[in-house]
């Protein structure tokens, strides 16, 4: 009836975390399963990029996720957090880095921490194997960033949606100040001429090609 | 005296003679006399014709009914769920933009991939000579040759600086999101660019 609300006790992890964990094999069995992983939590964070079987990293990519939002949200001063790094971080000198290091690096990350990548097959061997890294390391880049190339489609958009975004900013703090000027002297002959100054202005609104409309409120606002 | 010790042995006697009655099923030597004949089977004549073939179990192992199409095209082809008996033709193959090779779609260019291995692995093992098992703080800048002459000493100063021993390679440009070398961004507005 009153259901409580469960949403809160944990950070959203920025992952796909499937609803039952896998049963990796071990002979030392559930206590091995998490041993095994334990290490390769402790590579990662030591080495920031690790080259492994892809069941055991997609494993361990879930709960590095958990461990860094966990040390986020809560510092190195919860007793609680402190003793999850201190399980999960076989060395210790990497318990200093978490909170330290990772902590500062990923407070404002939208994104998830780590990268979880297919690395391509090799003969003789049978399984899937991966590249988890965790984003900000120092190495040379796995993927192509795309990001950044402003000949790109979405750069060439969201560079036209900056400069009527500026344009529209530069005509209201101009009217602000003819307001203002307005109010403290009214009817004087300065308002006529900032007046065709500000018709001056965003020139860059009706020079580019993409903005159709020359009004004062550009097409990105309607939507 | 005599009389009683001959009573004796012809009890004795008797009791024997009850025991190897009782073992053997009958009394020893025989009662009656009857010869010993030696006796060998002979192979019974195996007859091969139609008649005898099918008395005996040689087609007892026979399918009851005929197999159905689905059974035979499944046997003969295997499924996609429990393993393809026959090839099918790749058709997630993709050319990879920086150096042209070939690859599965969604997964790492080989090509590409060796080369930017090679050298993580060449910066973990340097990372690891310099860091030891002290409490790790701070980011850690690589740096190659001649990098460390291009900004002042200041500049280094606080920061865990690991040395390569040699060249940039080409492929691997400076100009990445380093943020232990650049402070993050302190305001929010769009900055333009310099195309605009």
């Amino acid at each position: 009836m009153n259901q409580a609300d469960v949403s809160k006790l944990i950070s959203k992890l920025r992952i796909n975390v499937a609803p039952r964990h896998r049963n990796l094999k071990n002979p030392d069995g559930p206590e091995g399963r998490l041993l095994k992983l334990r290490k390769t939590v402790t590579g990662l964070i030591k080495h920031e990029r690790i080259e492994l079987n892809y069941n055991r990293a997609d494993e361990a990519r879930g709960y590095a996720e958990r461990l860094i939002s966990e040390a986020i949200r809560y510092g190195d001063c919860h007793r609680t957090t402190m003793e999850l790094a201190d399980f999960w971080l076989l060395e210790k000198q990497l318990v200093h880095k978490l909170f330290k290091v990772l902590v500062p690096r990923f407070r404002e990350y939208p994104i998830s921490y780590t990268r979880l990548l297919k690395a391509p097959d090799s003969p003789g061997i049978a399984f899937k194997r991966a590249v988890l890294e965790l984003r900000g390391n120092p190495y040379p880049p796995l993927t192509v960033d795309s990001t950044r190339n402003r000949a790109l489609l979405h750069n060439v958009l969201l560079d036209e949606a900056a400069k009527a975004y500026r344009a529209q900013k530069v005509t209201g703090v101009t009217s602000e100040i003819l307001e203002k000027i307005e109010r403290e002297h009214p009817s004087s002959p300065a308002v006529e001429t900032q007046e065709s100054e500000v018709t001056k202005s965003p020139n860059i609104s009706e020079k580019s090609g993409v903005l159709q409309e020359k009004s004062s409120e550009p097409s990105y606002e309607k939507t | 005296m005599a009389a009683t010790l001959v009573r004796c042995l012809r009890d004795t006697l008797k009791i024997i003679d009850w025991a190897v009655i009782s073992v053997l099923g009958r009394p020893f030597p025989p009662s009656d006399p009857c010869l010993a004949v030696a006796h060998y089977e002979t192979a019974p004549e195996k007859t091969y014709s139609l008649d005898n073939v099918f008395d005996s179990a040689f087609l007892w192992a026979v399918p009851k009914h005929r197999t159905t199409i689905e059974k035979r095209l499944k046997r003969k082809f295997g499924s996609p769920d429990y393993g393809m008996k026959i090839y099918l033709p790749k058709t997630n193959l993709l050319e990879c933009n920086t150096c042209g090779h070939h690859h599965e779609a969604g997964v790492l260019c080989s090509h590409c991939y060796e080369k930017v291995i090679a050298e993580t692995k060449e910066m973990q093992e340097k990372i690891q000579e310099n860091l030891g098992l002290s409490p790790v703080e701070q980011d850690v800048v690589v740096l190659y040759d001649n990098e460390r002459q291009k900004e002042p000493e200041e500049f280094w100063q606080g920061k865990r600086i690991v040395e390569m021993k040699k060249e940039r390679p080409p492929w691997f440009s400076k100009n990445l999101m380093q943020r232990s070398t650049q402070s993050p961004a302190s305001s929010n507005d769009v900055k333009p660019t310099e195309l605009a």
